[in-house]
């Protein structure tokens, strides 16, 4: 079985502890290094080159997303999970910009860090259920509110199709392989789907497809 | 340290006593009684001098009038001798009795005279009169025998009569009517005399009043400078006073608005780093024990369950409060997505939906302006949940030439911000205020509210 190297990242050495102990016990992950702020992360990750990054937001000097940027930036195989206490779109937002392709809430660390970390290594999203809550919760209500349709009504099937894979974080040439459509197909419905939605990112693709529970 | 001068200067700030107002009432007076002296004394002036003219007019008129009578009387006596003289002259009897009618005529006009002279009461004039007046009835009753005396031999005894008798006693006349003119003269040089004295008498109590009068002016006038001179320091003194105290105060507030947010982030540090991630590492170490413990003791398992959930909630609890204290996105993510977060989180907890346009926002700024602008609108929030009703809400930050301008709009039903004005405006202000800028609140009453901060860009922000 291929191990899969991780590097952890926080300033709390009792978290850090814990999430070792959490890592050590799953036969396929290998806890490769501990950084205690985001400055020693990067320069721990250009030495390691780990499969996955195990980042806390919060840490001193250099924190986890500005860390984050700087090693998805040098090394594009390399996946980030995000820790954090927050599950506030702004973090989660921010954390899926700098690169990151798992978000987990701290106090539900421990259940979903095995499977986030694996969902990571094979280029997929995840999300606490936690956040995914709050996010619909937000969205519900500001629906409710300004007395605005949910947009989503408005995709085709064909749409909902895409905006799925476009979240777990497929590219459009596997899309266009995977629902046997040319690339340009693949790409114009993208294009629609994201106006018809008002995103403008694939980052804002995937929190709006975790608030949608379209993925978690 | 300016809390210690500050508190050596409360003794000068004690209740200060207002200026007497028996100084002011005493002015008033002494004034007052000053120009009625001058009043008073000018009339009184005035008085004594046409008296004096009145006086000096009486003395004059009443030499006149002497003077008039004793040269009537003169006359009248001369008139008189030269009757006699006629009338011992001539010899014819039958013209005897018109002569004497005539000389009884001249007699009664001549006491007539004496009647007429206007008679003081004083010895000295009585004695001089009725000397003249003496020597008028001698030479009377001498006539009185010549004319007894028949025509014939009255002529023959004329010569004589006249040389022996009537020449010295006109002479005599002469002398005592002399006299009573000097004396005249002399009474009217004594009542010059009196004129001058009392004229005198007059120019010095009006001197004396003068310079009384002008040494209290004198002493009022010193003493109104002294008084307005102590006056003008003790304002100078109070306004100096006052000024510093304002400075401390300011100072004062600004150290105390900027240790309210350091001790916020000391505490919220400590919460975070240190019961957060206790608890963070605790649920950790349950959830892996759960695991491991799974199926074997489903009663342990239970219990730890319980204990998990606990732990997460005292876990989201601190969270919440170390984020009231200091959000810890303004560290993490900026301004821009504490301001956005904290948009949300009013939206979450209130009936207002508030959104958040700070995009241009640079994200170099100094933290201190961070967490005033944080601090800013969320004091306006809160005022907007808290009081307005409204519905919408809406936070710009928008970065211009020159400064940056932090703008909290709603739609509630307003106020009016010239009577209300609570802690949170004062508290806004303070803050503007620590970054040199300035702070709007316009409101009317069911037309929402505006709050406007214009803060400079800072020295060290990107330009």
């Amino acid at each position: 079985m291929k191990q899969t190297s991780v590097l952890l990242a926080d300033d709390h050495t009792l978290i850090r502890a814990g999430l070792r102990m959490v890592v050590d016990a799953q036969p396929d992950l290998t806890v490769v290094g501990e950084a205690s702020d985001g400055r020693e992360a990067v320069a721990m990750a250009g030495k390691l080159k780990p499969d996955v990054v195990v980042m806390d937001i919060g840490m001193p000097s250099l924190n986890g997303i500005e860390a984050s940027r700087q090693i998805r930036a040098a090394l594009p195989d390399t996946q980030v999970v995000m820790l954090s206490m927050h599950s506030d779109e702004g973090y989660v937002l921010r954390a899926l910009k700098a690169g990151a392709k798992a978000y987990l809430l701290k106090d539900s660390a421990e259940a979903d860090l095995a499977r986030a970390i694996r969902a990571a290594t094979a280029g997929k999203s995840f999300f606490s259920p936690a956040v995914g809550q709050v996010l619909l919760q937000d969205y519900m209500r500001r629906l409710q509110r300004t007395g605005g349709e949910d947009s989503y009504e408005l995709l085709t099937p064909r749409e909902r199709e895409i905006l799925q894979l476009v979240a777990e974080g497929k590219s459009s040439k596997e899309i266009a392989n995977l629902l046997n459509l040319s690339v340009y197909t693949v790409e114009t419905h993208r294009a629609k789907l994201m106006q018809k939605l008002n995103l403008r990112s694939v980052p804002e693709v995937i929190l709006y497809a975790v608030r949608k529970g379209i993925i978690s | 340290m300016a809390t210690l001068s500050m508190s050596t200067d409360t003794g000068a700030l004690r209740e200060p006593t207002p200026p007497s107002s028996k100084l002011r009432w005493l002015f008033l007076w002494v004034s007052v009684l000053l120009l009625a002296l001058l009043l008073v004394s000018r009339v009184l002036a005035v008085r004594f001098l046409s008296e004096m003219h009145t006086q000096e007019l009486a003395a004059t008129r009443a030499l006149a009038e002497r003077t008039r009578a004793l040269s009537g009387l003169c006359l009248s006596m001369q008139s008189y001798d030269q009757a006699v003289q006629q009338f011992v002259a001539q010899t014819a009897a039958d013209r005897d009795a018109e002569a004497r009618r005539r000389l009884d005529q001249l007699t009664l006009e001549i006491d007539a005279d004496f009647e007429r002279y206007p008679i003081v009461r004083d010895s000295e004039e009585d004695a001089l009169l009725n000397g003249m007046r003496g020597v008028f009835s001698q030479q009377r009753t001498f006539y009185i025998t010549i004319l007894a005396a028949r025509p014939a031999e009255r002529k023959r005894q004329a010569e004589s009569m006249l040389a022996g008798h009537v020449v010295p006693i006109q002479k005599q006349i002469l002398d005592w009517s002399g006299k009573l003119q000097v004396w005249n003269i002399e009474r009217l040089q004594q009542a010059d005399r009196g004129l001058v004295t009392q004229f005198a008498n007059l120019q010095g109590s009006l001197s004396r009043v003068l310079a009384i009068g002008f040494g209290s002016g004198l002493l009022l006038v010193l003493g109104g400078m002294a008084y307005i001179v102590r006056l003008d320091r003790q304002t100078r003194a109070r306004y100096v006073e006052l000024a510093r105290s304002r400075h401390a105060l300011q100072q004062l507030s600004a150290r105390l608005v900027d240790a309210q947010e350091s001790e916020r982030r000391a505490i919220s540090r400590e919460l975070h780093d240190e019961v957060g991630q206790a608890l963070g590492a605790l649920l950790v170490d349950i959830g892996r024990l759960s695991t491991t413990l799974s199926g074997d003791h489903p009663e342990v398992k239970a219990q730890l369950d319980n204990l998990k959930s606990v732990a997460e909630r005292t876990f989201q609890t601190v969270r919440n409060i170390a984020l009231l204290l200091r959000p810890s996105m303004l560290d993490d993510l900026g301004l821009a997505a504490a301001l956005e977060w904290q948009g949300r989180e009013v939206s979450r907890r209130s009936e207002i939906e508030v959104s958040v346009e700070s995009e241009s926002v640079p994200e170099s700024l100094p933290d201190e302006y961070k967490i005033y602008i944080y601090r800013l609108v969320q004091e306006a929030l809160n005022n907007a949940v808290r009081h307005s009703g409204a519905r919408n809400a809406k936070v710009v930050v928008e970065r211009l030439a020159r400064s940056i301008v932090v703008r909290v709009t709603d739609d509630g039903r307003g106020f009016d911000p010239g009577r209300s004005r609570g802690m949170g405006i004062l508290g806004m202000e303070e803050r503007v205020k620590r970054l040199g800028g300035t702070l709007r609140v316009e409101s009317q009453p069911g037309k929402g509210a505006i709050v406007t901060a214009d803060l400079p860009i800072p020295a060290g922000g990107d330009a």
